[in-house]
C-alpha cells in the first residue's frame, strides 16, 4: 500500500506469525477522532489485539510488545500483557531488567517504564534470591544514573523512595541497610551542592531523614533536628530567595512542633534590606550564617517566616507586626500574591479580642 | 502595576535559576507594552481553537499522538469538553458517533480500555464515562443505559488495596490520579458505596508532604503484629505511610478533589484530617509572579504550564468548599455576595474579591501566553498546542473567570425533592453525595472577564470538569432523581 512497507517488517507477512488473525481496531467503519497510525504500528497492534484474544502466551509474545512498547511506550497493556508472559514463561527476570535500563533512558518520562521495574524487582525471582541485594544495589545505581540526565523526573524519584522504604527499611538486611542509608545522605548532599534550587532532592532528604525510620546513629533525634536546620539555615545563606530550602525548614520545624521563633535571630536579616555598613560590624555567628554578600535582599520567604513568628506571639502588638510585614508582601514584594497577605491579616485580626 | 521583576538569583545561579531566566525572558516577550496606550484586550480566539479541535474530531489526530494511543478516550473527553467550556457542542449525528465509538473501549470483563480491546484501567474509565456525560443519552443506542454498572463496580472492589488506595489497573500502579477517576465516576454513576472507599481517605491523607501539596502515592507500612519478634520495628517511625514523590500540582488536584467527593464518609470519629493550612500556602505559592505572567507551576521551583491553570487554579474552589478562604462559611453566597457583573476593566477589580489566587494574572497568562496563533492552547511559549493543554488551558481560564461554590439553598432544594429508594439500606448515603456534587453555583456577579465578556468561557464543576448542565443529566439518570430547576437568585 504504501511505499514503506517494503522496508518495514510486518508481523501480516510473517510465517511465524500465520495461525494468528490480526483484529482490527475498529468494527465500525467511522469512529470520531482516529489517530492517523504508521502501517508499523497498525500491523503490530493489529497483531496484538489478536494475540490477546487468543490468549497467547508463547515467547514470541514478548517480541510483539517489546516492538509495541518501543513504538508507544505508554501502551499499558501491551506492558501488562509482556509482564503476564514473562511470568506465564517462567522468563529469566534479570534479563528483562537488563532490558528495562535501556528503555528507561529512551522513554525516562514514561510512567510504565518504571512500574514494569517495580513489578521485576519485587517478584520473589529477585527480591528473595541471593542476589536481592545485588539488584537491589545496582537499581540505586541506576536510579541516580537517570537522575543525572533528568533531576526532577517525578516517576524516578518516587520510584526511588518506594524501593528504599520497601527494601531498606524493615532492619531485615542489617549492616546493609545502615551502609545504603549512610550513602544515600552522602549522594543527597552532593546532588543539593549540583542545584540547591532541586526540590526533588529536597523532599527526598525530608523522606530519608523524618519519614523512612530512625537510621544507627540517628537516635538521638535533638541532634538530627539540629543538624537539619542547621543544613538548611546554611543552604539559605547561600540562595536566600530558595523556596526549597525554606519549605524544608518549615517541614522540619512543623514536622517536629518547633516554634517558629527559634529562628527569629536568623531570620531576621533576611528579612530587612541590607545595612550600608553591615559588612562594617559583621559578627560571624556559626549558627546563624548571613546571607551571601550576593544575596538580593530582602527577600519574600524571610518575611513570610518573620510574619509567622509575629503571629504565634498572639499579642496586638505581635499581630500587628505581622500585619505590616504581609502588608509590605502584599504591596510591595510579592504583590501576585496580595490576595494571600490580604487574607493572612484579616483571618490574625479576626482572634484577636475587640 | 509593578514592573514584572525577574526571580531573584542571589548571584548563585543553578540549573534552575537558568531555566527559570530563560522561560522569563521568553513569557516577557508576551506581556504587552505597558507604555503603549494602543494595546488592544486580549481575545480568546474562540474560532480558531474550535477550528483546532474540529481539525482533530473529525479529521483525526496526526501520527505523533500515537503516543496517546492508549488514551484514546482522554483524547475524546479533552476534546468535546473543551467544546463545553467554549460554548459549542456536537450535533446529533456526531454525538452518535462519539457514543458509538467510546461504547467500543468498554471493556467485557468490565471498565473502559484506552481504545478497543485495550485492558481495563481507571484513567480512561474516567475519561470515556466523562465523555458519554456530555454526548450519551438514555436508552438503546444512547451509551448509558450500556456502561457494564455491575462489573463496574467489581473492577473497582478488584482493584482495591489494604491501605485504602486503588490499583490503576490488574498488576498496575497505585496513585491518587486513578482514584481521582475512580470517585468521579462512581459518583456520577452512582456507585460510590462506603465498602468501595473504606480506607480511601486515609490514604489520601498520607499523601499530603511537608510542603502541604499532595505527592502520588504513599508507602504502606504496617505495624507489627503484637506477636511478632520484631516488634516496634515499624512504630519507631515518625510517620507510617511515607509520601512517595514530592508535591505536585496534578496530584494535589485530584487528591483534594477525592477529599472533597469522600467527606461524606468520613467515620464519625478518628476521621483522618489534611492540613488545609499549609495546602494553602503551597497553592499560592504555585502562582509565579508578574514576570510569568501569573501562571501555575506544579511543583516548588519549577517552570509555569498552562495546565496547571486548572490542576491548581481550580483547587481553590475545591478549598474554599471545605472552609478555607471565600465567602463565609454558613451564609448563602448568592444573597450575601450579590454583585454588579464584572466586565474586566481594571478600576477596583481587587476590591470585590474574596478568591484566594490572582485571577486576573492567571487569565493573562492563558490569554497572552497559551493561545496558540495557529489555534489550541499549550504549555507555554514557544511550544505547539495539544489537546491536553487545550482543555486544562480553556478550564482553568474558566475557574478563574467564574467563581463556583456550595450553596446551602441549592442543597436543601435538592433533599426536598429526593425520591427514596423503599429498598435501599443506604439511602442516606447517596442522597449526600447526589446533593453535595449538584450543590454548587455560580456566585452571582462574582464573574470576571479579563478582554471583557466576549473572552466568556462556560462555567465547569469544580470536582468533575463537567458543566454543570452535563453533571445534572447524568448524575439524574443514574440517581434516578430529578432535579430541581435552578433558580437565578437576585440581589436581597
Amino acid at each position: 500500500m504504501s511505499a514503506s512497507s517494503d522496508s518495514i517488517e510486518l508481523y501480516a507477512d510473517d510465517p511465524e506469525w500465520a495461525d494468528i488473525e490480526p483484529v482490527r481496531q475498529y468494527e465500525n467503519p467511522n469512529p470520531l477522532a482516529p489517530i492517523f497510525y504508521t502501517e508499523e504500528y497498525r500491523d503490530a497492534t493489529d497483531y496484538f489485539r489478536g494475540v490477546v484474544k487468543k490468549g497467547d502466551m508463547s515467547p514470541r509474545v514478548l517480541d510483539l510488545t517489546e516492538k509495541i512498547i518501543r513504538l508507544n511506550p505508554a501502551h499499558y497493556s501491551a506492558w501488562q500483557y509482556r509482564y503476564k508472559v514473562l511470568l506465564a514463561l517462567k522468563s529469566p527476570l534479570d534479563l528483562e531488567l537488563r532490558l528495562m535500563d535501556e528503555l528507561a533512558v529512551k522513554f525516562l518520562k514514561t510512567y510504565q517504564v518504571w512500574h514494569h521495574r517495580r513489578l521485576l524487582i519485587s517478584h520473589p525471582q529477585l527480591s528473595s534470591s541471593k542476589s536481592s541485594s545485588f539488584y537491589l544495589t545496582a537499581e540505586l545505581r541506576f536510579i541516580a544514573k537517570c537522575l543525572v540526565v533528568d533531576s526532577k523526573n517525578y516517576h524516578t524519584w518516587s520510584y526511588r523512595q518506594w524501593l528504599l522504604s520497601n527494601f531498606f527499611s524493615g532492619g531485615e538486611r542489617g549492616k546493609e541497610e545502615e551502609e545504603v542509608w549512610k550513602k544515600e545522605m552522602e549522594w543527597i548532599e552532593q546532588m543539593i551542592e549540583e542545584d540547591v534550587r532541586n526540590n526533588s532532592v529536597w523532599h527526598h532528604r525530608f523522606f530519608v531523614v523524618f519519614q523512612s525510620g530512625i537510621r544507627v546513629g540517628d537516635e538521638d533525634r535533638e541532634v538530627v533536628r539540629r543538624r537539619e536546620i542547621d543544613f538548611a539555615k546554611d543552604k539559605i545563606s547561600l540562595a536566600p530567595s530558595n523556596p526549597s530550602a525554606w519549605n524544608y525548614l518549615r517541614g522540619v520545624l512543623d514536622n517536629n512542633n518547633l516554634p517558629y521563633s527559634d529562628l527569629s535571630i536568623f531570620v531576621r536579616p533576611y528579612a530587612q534590606a541590607r545595612s550600608p555598613d553591615a559588612e562594617a560590624d559583621e559578627v560571624i555567628d556559626l549558627e546563624n550564617p548571613s546571607p551571601s554578600k550576593g544575596a538580593q535582599l530582602p527577600c519574600v520567604p524571610a518575611i513570610e517566616f518573620l510574619a509567622d513568628v509575629y503571629e504565634s506571639g498572639k499579642s496586638r502588638d505581635d499581630i500587628e507586626k505581622a500585619a505590616q510585614l504581609w502588608k509590605s508582601l502584599a504591596n510591595e514584594y510579592d504583590t501576585i500574591r496580595k490576595k494571600y497577605w490580604e487574607y493572612r491579616i484579616k483571618e490574625a485580626l479576626e482572634v484577636l479580642p475587640a | 502595576m509593578v514592573a514584572p521583576r525577574p526571580a531573584p538569583v542571589d548571584a548563585y545561579p543553578t540549573d534552575t535559576s537558568d531555566t527559570q531566566a530563560e522561560t522569563e525572558e521568553t513569557l516577557l516577550k508576551h506581556i504587552p507594552d505597558p507604555n503603549s496606550s494602543t494595546n488592544p484586550p486580549p481575545t480568546l480566539q474562540k474560532n480558531v481553537h474550535l477550528q483546532f479541535l474540529v481539525r482533530n474530531l473529525l479529521q483525526g489526530f496526526p501520527s505523533r499522538y500515537i503516543s496517546q494511543d492508549a488514551s484514546q478516550p482522554w483524547l475524546l473527553f479533552w476534546t468535546i469538553q473543551s467544546f463545553s467550556i467554549l460554548q459549542a457542542g456536537l450535533d446529533p449525528n456526531n454525538k452518535q458517533r462519539a457514543i458509538d465509538t467510546i461504547m467500543e473501549w468498554q471493556h467485557p470483563d468490565g471498565g473502559f480500555g484506552g481504545g478497543p480491546g485495550q485492558a481495563p484501567h481507571l484513567l480512561p474509565t474516567y475519561a470515556a464515562i466523562s465523555a458519554l456525560a456530555i454526548v450519551g443519552r438514555p436508552g438503546p443506542g444512547g451509551g448509558w443505559d450500556q456502561i457494564d454498572r455491575e462489573k463496574l463496580y467489581k473492577f473497582f472492589l478488584s482493584l482495591k488495596q489494604p491501605d485504602g488506595s486503588f490499583l490503576v489497573m490488574d498488576h498496575g500502579e497505585v496513585d491518587v490520579r486513578g482514584i481521582y477517576c475512580l470517585l468521579v465516576t462512581a459518583s456520577l454513576l452512582d456507585l460510590l458505596t462506603p465498602e468501595l472507599v473504606e480506607g480511601t481517605p486515609a490514604f489520601i491523607a498520607s499523601c499530603q508532604t511537608y510542603e502541604g501539596g499532595f505527592a502520588s502515592a504513599s508507602q504502606p507500612y504496617f505495624s507489627a503484629s503484637p506477636d511478632s519478634e520484631r516488634e516496634g520495628a515499624s512504630t519507631l517511625l515518625s510517620s507510617p505511610r511515607p509520601p512517595l514523590g514530592e508535591a505536585h500540582g496534578g496530584y494535589t488536584f485530584c487528591a483534594l478533589a477525592s477529599w472533597v467527593m469522600l467527606l461524606p464518609f468520613l467515620p464519625p470519629s478518628n476521621a483522618p484530617t489534611i492540613n488545609t493550612k499549609t495546602l494553602l500556602r503551597w497553592l499560592t505559592n504555585m502562582q509565579g509572579t508578574e514576570i510569568e505572567l501569573g501562571g501555575f507551576k506544579g511543583r516548588t521551583n519549577k517552570l509555569v504550564d498552562g495546565c496547571y491553570s486548572w490542576w491548581v487554579g481550580g483547587a481553590f474552589a475545591l478549598l474554599e468548599s471545605i472552609g478555607v478562604g471565600g465567602p463565609r462559611h454558613g451564609h448563602e453566597p448568592e444573597a450575601e455576595h450579590a454583585r454588579e457583573p464584572h466586565h474586566g476593566d481594571d478600576e477596583g477589580w481587587d476590591d470585590v474579591d474574596d478568591v484566594l489566587f490572582n485571577r486576573k494574572a492567571l487569565q493573562e497568562y492563558i490569554l497572552y501566553a497559551g493561545q496558540h496563533p495557529a489555534g489550541g492552547l499549550r504549555d507555554k511559549p514557544p511550544k505547539a498546542a495539544d489537546a491536553y493543554h487545550t482543555l486544562y488551558c480553556l478550564c482553568g481560564l474558566s475557574s478563574a473567570q467564574h467563581h463556583l461554590v456550595i450553596s446551602p439553598a441549592r442543597r436543601q432544594a435538592i433533599y426536598d425533592v429526593w425520591k427514596s429508594e423503599p429498598s435501599s439500606s443506604e439511602g442516606d448515603i447517596r442522597k449526600k453525595v447526589f446533593a453535595e456534587s449538584l450543590s454548587w453555583v455560580e456566585e452571582e456577579g462574582a464573574a470576571k472577564f479579563v478582554g471583557g465578556t466576549n473572552n466568556r468561557v462556560n462555567a465547569t464543576h469544580p470536582i468533575f470538569n463537567l458543566t454543570i448542565t452535563h453533571t445534572e443529566g447524568i448524575m439524574s439518570h443514574f440517581y434516578k432523581q430529578t432535579v430541581p430547576p435552578r433558580v437565578v437568585s437576585k440581589k436581597a
